[in-house]
């Protein structure tokens, strides 16, 4: 057991004239200036100062020792509460020095700091409801109990507009208080089944509601809720989500039963920040729907994303998040990863990346930054953190025993799987039915390993019906997407 | 035993299974999601046995669920005796139901008198990382004793079997099995 010097009494960040989320060069060079300031020896030294800054060197410059002193200070209250606490977990601390490129894997723990909001920030929702033929009967009346449902579980403040679409739109309830309880009922009570699908009337009806009320004190969001498949306006819909992100505005997408275009809705929410989910049966629909209404009251920081300064030597190969579900996130061509709004809990990112560099020695492969607006801070004013992702490369012969966190092994496990099957879709659209065939196999074989037995069979259905009707069926690849995509949690 | 076949010039990884080419460093296939442990000069060492110190280089193909379940951990009450045994994957909180508060440790407390005893509704957690068990106290009122020494709180320490745990006052014997163990 070490033995720790470590008193968190101590402001070990003023000692050294630091910040909170100074780097692991700045305390170095900050120790190197105060030590010869200091120094016994120089004759004008002061040995007290100089011990402190001794101490306080040892502690922030040793990473656990740090996370640990940062702990204590917020749990008694010392630390003025960073807005977002962020831990990186790396696949391996020593890597090999060579010039061929390797893998190299980090897991990045986001967690916004739940000090951040004191109050209850207003939601400012749209509920989009398909109201075609084929919600008649069961699915309706499960819709109908949980719009209610999520009527009264609204705050006071919060405001909702409904909208039901067939092949166009109606608005029933403009954007209004939920307060307005009778208003909101007599549109509950207009939700009648009968015509087509088109999604984007629903879409532009939903958005023009909530861009109403649209403004920074709202959490602005439109829920889309849909059986069916809509033909020919993807791109239009697509288009118009994309939109969202700098008006403020997120989507989500919920899809009941098995003939909505899974891969469309997806596609959807992410570009509107929003999370897609597959609803079996209608009664599902009610917990879902108040499990999202949860999410977004509990969001502490907007429009939140990742910048990743790295290396020349370095190449960001894909981003993952794992929680709530996981989905490949889109890197831009700065390496900044659009994370969304970020609820109270932590956020869980993976990053893939291709590393070469032929020097000895402790690098810094990347600095990560993590920006984000929060409704406390006055406008414009972003929240930034920064952490460093550090690793030693070492004469090859020295990388042979390496240990892998076993939480990287059993999360990569989870995500090569969900890939798998990703591209067996892909390679579907495209008519590669062998290569489809054999991922979905490999997916399958993966799964029984990992014990995921029913999911395996899934896969093995999906593989038998490819390869004799071309194509998997709906409900199938269903399963089995939304199935793979939640086994990180 | 199998390194010579994993092995690849260019410092790739041939994956045993699927005969995929994959960049060095890899720890799935990405062609099959087979696990690549080891292969070219970046090799997995299997999970250490109980010395630790050992590092046999047999057996580096164990999926990391046959890894995880390889090893279990036996938390004993000693006023008590209950006995509770968790796989290694767990994260085990200890402390004291509070569902007002939205605390729901693995191993409760109260029923052995934790108030009495000094133990926190959050009080410490043990979790496996790198194939060894880590105790870390919660910064918790009355502290942890890890063998008699008390722990500065979040710093964790590593676990062995047979090691006893104070919580407040609250002994606790801590056994580790390998279930793979020759």
């Amino acid at each position: 057991m070490v033995k720790v010097s470590l008193d968190a009494a101590k402001d070990y960040y003023a000692i050294l004239s630091l910040s909170e989320i100074a780097a692991a060069d700045e305390i170095k060079e900050a120790y190197r200036f105060l030590v010869r300031r200091h120094h016994p020896d120089t004759g004008h030294g002061d040995v007290a100062a100089f011990r402190l800054v001794q101490e306080a060197y040892e502690v922030l410059s040793n990473p656990a020792l740090r996370r640990a002193y940062d702990h204590q200070r917020i749990s008694r209250g010392l630390a003025p509460d960073a807005p977002i606490t962020c831990e990186v977990t790396m696949s391996r601390e020593n890597l090999p020095a060579t010039q061929i490129k390797q893998m190299l894997y980090a897991l990045i723990d986001v967690r916004p700091n739940a000090g951040l909001s004191k109050h209850h920030q207003p939601l400012n929702l749209g509920l989009v409801i398909d109201c075609s033929t084929s919600m008649r009967g069961q699915r309706i009346r499960n819709v109908k109990i949980a719009v209610r449902d999520l009527v009264n579980s609204l705050q006071e403040g919060d405001q909702l507009a409904l909208i039901a679409f067939n092949d166009r739109a109606k608005v029933l309830a403009p954007s209004t208080p939920v307060r307005n309880k009778r208003l909101l009922n007599s549109a509950i009570a207009q939700l009648v089944p009968g015509g087509g699908t088109e999604i984007y009337q629903g879409l532009v009806a939903g958005l023009n509601e909530v861009r109403r009320n649209a403004s920074s004190r709202y959490l602005n969001h439109l829920i889309l809720l849909t059986d069916g498949r809509t033909y020919g306006d993807e791109e239009l819909s697509l288009a118009e989500a994309r939109k969202l992100e700098e008006e403020g505005i997120g989507l989500s997408a919920l899809g009941i039963g098995v003939d909505w275009n899974d891969l469309f809705l997806d596609a959807l929410a992410q570009a509107g920040n929003g999370v897609s989910e597959y609803i079996r049966t209608p009664a599902q629909l009610q917990e879902l729907l108040q499990r999202r209404i949860r999410g977004l009251s509990s969001v502490l920081l907007r429009r939140a994303f990742l910048r990743v300064k790295h290396a020349p030597y370095v190449t960001i190969q894909t981003a993952y998040r794992l929680e709530p579900y996981m989905e490949q996130l889109r890197v831009n061509s700065d390496s900044l990863i659009p994370l969304g709004d970020l609820e109270d809990k932590i956020t869980t990112l993976l990053l893939e990346m291709t590393v070469d560099q032929p020097e000895v020695g402790t690098h810094r492969l990347a600095r990560l930054e993590i920006e984000a607006a929060s409704d406390e801070a006055p406008a414009n004013a972003a929240i930034q953190i920064r952490q460093d992702m550090e690793v030693n490369f070492v004469v090859p012969e020295r990388a042979l025993n390496v240990e892998i966190p076993m939480r990287i092994i059993s999360l990569l496990s989870r995500v090569s799987i969900f890939r798998l099957q990703e591209q067996a879709w892909r390679d579907l659209e495209h008519g590669d039915v062998s290569h489809a065939t054999q991922l979905l196999k490999s997916a399958a074989t993966r799964l029984f390993d990992l014990g995921y037995h029913e999911l395996a069979q899934v896969a093995m259905l999906e593989v038998d019906r490819v390869l004799l009707a071309g194509s998997p069926s709906s409900e199938g690849r269903k399963k089995l997407r939304y199935g793979t995509r939640s086994l990180t949690i | 035993m199998n390194d010579e076949n994993q092995k690849v010039g260019n410092g790739g990884i041939i994956c045993p299974s699927c005969g995929n080419r994959n960049l060095l460093g890899t720890l799935f296939c990405v062609e099959c999601g087979t696990y690549l442990p080891s292969g070219g000069p970046l090799r997995t060492e299997p999970l250490p046995g109980k010395d630790g110190a050992e590092h046999s280089r047999h057996d580096t193909r164990l999926d990391d669920d046959a890894r995880q379940n390889a090893f279990s951990i036996e938390i004993e009450i000693l006023k008590s005796h209950r006995k509770v045994t968790f796989p290694a994957e767990a994260e085990i909180l200890f402390g004291r139901l509070d569902a007002a508060h939205g605390v729901f440790p693995e191993v409760d407390l109260t029923v052995e008198g934790g108030l009495e005893s000094g133990v926190s509704r959050r009080h410490a957690r043990i979790y496996a990382q790198q194939g060894a068990f880590h105790l870390e106290d919660l910064d918790s009122t009355n502290s942890t004793f890890h063998n008699d020494e008390r722990l500065t709180p979040y710093v964790p320490s590593e676990l062995h079997d047979g090691d006893i745990l104070m919580l407040g006052s609250m002994k606790i014997r801590i056994r580790i099995y390998n279930n793979n163990a020759v």
